[in-house]
């Protein structure tokens, strides 16, 4: 298929993406609540290298997808650095791309205009512009649906839509934020396969935001567990294994259990024994 | 009842009370006297339709209604959605322009008509300024409720894709306000056709359904008032049925609601 020969860069640059490193030093973010501030996020550092996979978890307001806006650029208003490739974000950019949980496709134009639509404000001259987007509508596998409406798609479709979108442009860092969490279980397994084999052929750096401690550990190069109010990182689990994974691996079934264990305990002091809890341990 | 939903079938359903009605006058009029004058048999009206039709009267006076209705409306619709977009998109500008519009929507156009007659005269200037009025104050309401209420994460899209504010305004507020948009001009729409035939009755006009009527109406000639309102209604009609097929053809990429 012709498509390949352009998204899949050659073999070496796959190996050493040139640019899409994030540094990220003292990030601390506050929200002012009724006057009194509310610290979200506090003193984050992360170092993420380009081409890299990194999934983040977290219990509910550990402020992951805070993080996420600020990276993006959404949001502005932070005190510390964040960093690609040595710039300091100021607000958004071509550069970086975020999906979110809801499409978010425009409800007014078809999926070709959507996709589309996005390479508004680059230099891809014109003509090239119908081929780049039927290009990426192929590499979600939505060819056939081009002239459909947003609401003529299933969840999954339109997730798939609102990725090939985001890819569109090329970013070098790509933002999730649990771009799956509203999606049914068996299409869910689904678009995970499909977004590795995204990243394996576009080499560009993403970063995931996800409940979901067994999609984190699939796809992350490494997994951050972050801890909440206010949110911290708690620990970085490296996931040492190649890509492609295999599901079913006994690394991965480990790794996800330490991390769930991790989320959900040790209980903290003051939470009283039940007698059940005792005998089970 | 998926038969009843036919082409064929929602006309037939749709005359079953005109026709009762027809049934009805006809038996009115047959009572002879002063019923007969209020209820003009409907042969006469019939013959009356055909004489108008004939002399060319009914086809000038919905002409000269017509292009007063879609004139006053384009006008009016116009100046109100582009000023119900402005005070959505312009807080100054609401909050200088915002009190004042609400405060002058409350007073019924035929408030207004007293003053406009001695401002403006009772002329086509008149005539034209109460139906753009008409179509102005749904158009403004609507359409400032419109990008008022454009949801912020399609906003942050643009954003994200580094879209000017031009962009912004051309591809994600407009076509997220349109559905409103189009409910203030459907609304304008049937606003201005009353209106139009309204002013026509209490200003006169060279030509117009409602000219006629009031002119008919003065010579006690029930016959010609029933044809220009059968027109009316006819014409008013026909106009709101093809507004509201272009409104789905622009809102094609909503779901359906059954």
């Amino acid at each position: 298929m012709t498509l390949h020969t352009r998204i899949e860069p050659p073999p070496a640059a796959a190996e050493a993406p040139a640019t899409g490193a994030l540094t990220i030093s003292g990030l601390s973010k506050d929200f002012r609540i009724d006057g009194a501030a509310l610290s979200v996020l506090d003193r984050i550092d992360l170092d993420i290298r380009a081409g890299e996979f990194v999934s983040i978890v977290g219990a509910s307001g550990c402020g992951k997808s805070t993080l996420l806006r600020l990276i993006a650029g959404l949001d502005t208003d932070y005190a510390g650095e964040i960093r690609l490739d040595g710039k300091r974000i100021a607000g958004t950019s071509l550069d970086r791309g975020l999906i979110f949980q809801d499409h978010r496709l425009f409800p007014w134009l078809t999926l070709e205009e959507n996709v589309g639509l996005a390479l508004l404000n680059t230099d891809i001259p014109k003509a090239q512009r119908a081929r780049i987007v039927a290009e990426h509508i192929a590499l979600v596998n939505l060819s056939g649906f081009e002239k459909a409406y947003p609401h003529q798609l299933s969840g999954g479709m339109a997730q798939r839509a609102a990725i090939a979108r985001a890819l569109v442009t090329e970013p070098k860092l790509l933002l999730l934020d649990e771009p799956l969490g509203a999606l049914d279980a068996l299409t869910r397994v689904h678009v995970q396969h499909e977004l590795q084999r995204i990243w394996r052929t576009h080499r560009s750096t993403m970063i995931m935001v996800t409940h979901d401690v067994e999609e984190a550990v699939f796809l992350g190069d490494r997994v951050v567990v972050m801890d909440a109010r206010p949110g911290r990182i708690r620990r970085i689990v490296d996931i040492d294994l190649p890509h492609p994974r295999e599901r079913s691996s006994p690394v991965l079934h480990r790794l996800r259990d330490e991390i769930l264990a991790e989320l959900t305990g040790p209980p903290p002091e003051n939470l009283v024994h039940l007698p059940v809890r005792e005998v089970r341990a | 009842m998926a038969r009843l939903n036919t082409p064929a079938a929602r006309i037939l359903l749709g005359l079953i009370v005109p026709v009762l009605v027809l049934f009805w006058w006809q038996a009115q009029s047959a009572q002879g006297g002063a019923r007969a004058l209020a209820f003009v048999p409907l042969q006469e009206v019939g013959a009356t339709l055909a004489a108008q039709l004939a002399s060319g009267f009914l086809l000038n006076d919905a002409i000269a209604t017509l292009s007063r209705a879609v004139t006053g409306l384009l006008l009016g619709g116009l100046a109100g959605t582009a000023l119900g977009v402005a005070m959505a998109m312009s807080r100054p500008l609401d909050r200088v322009v915002g009190p004042l519009y609400h405060a002058v929507r409350q007073v019924p156009l035929l408030g207004w008509l007293p003053l406009i007659g001695l401002w403006v005269g009772n002329g086509d200037e008149a005539k034209l300024l109460i139906v753009s009025l008409a179509a102005f104050y749904p158009t403004v309401l609507n359409s400032y409720e419109g990008v008022r209420t454009v949801e912020r994460r399609y906003v942050e899209v643009a954003d994200l894709f580094g879209f000017s504010a031009t962009q912004r305004f051309a591809h994600v507020l407009l076509p997220a306000a349109l559905p409103l948009v189009l409910t203030g001009v459907t609304q304008a729409l049937a606003f201005a056709w009353i209106a139009t035939i309204g002013t026509e009755i209490l200003f006169g006009a060279n030509a117009g359904l409602g000219a006629t009527m009031g002119v008919a109406q003065a010579q006690q000639r029930m016959d010609i008032i029933l044809v220009a309102i059968l027109a009316a209604a006819l014409l008013g009609f026909t106009l709101n049925h093809l507004f509201a097929r272009l409104r789905r053809h622009l809102l094609r990429w909503q779901p359906v609601i059954h």
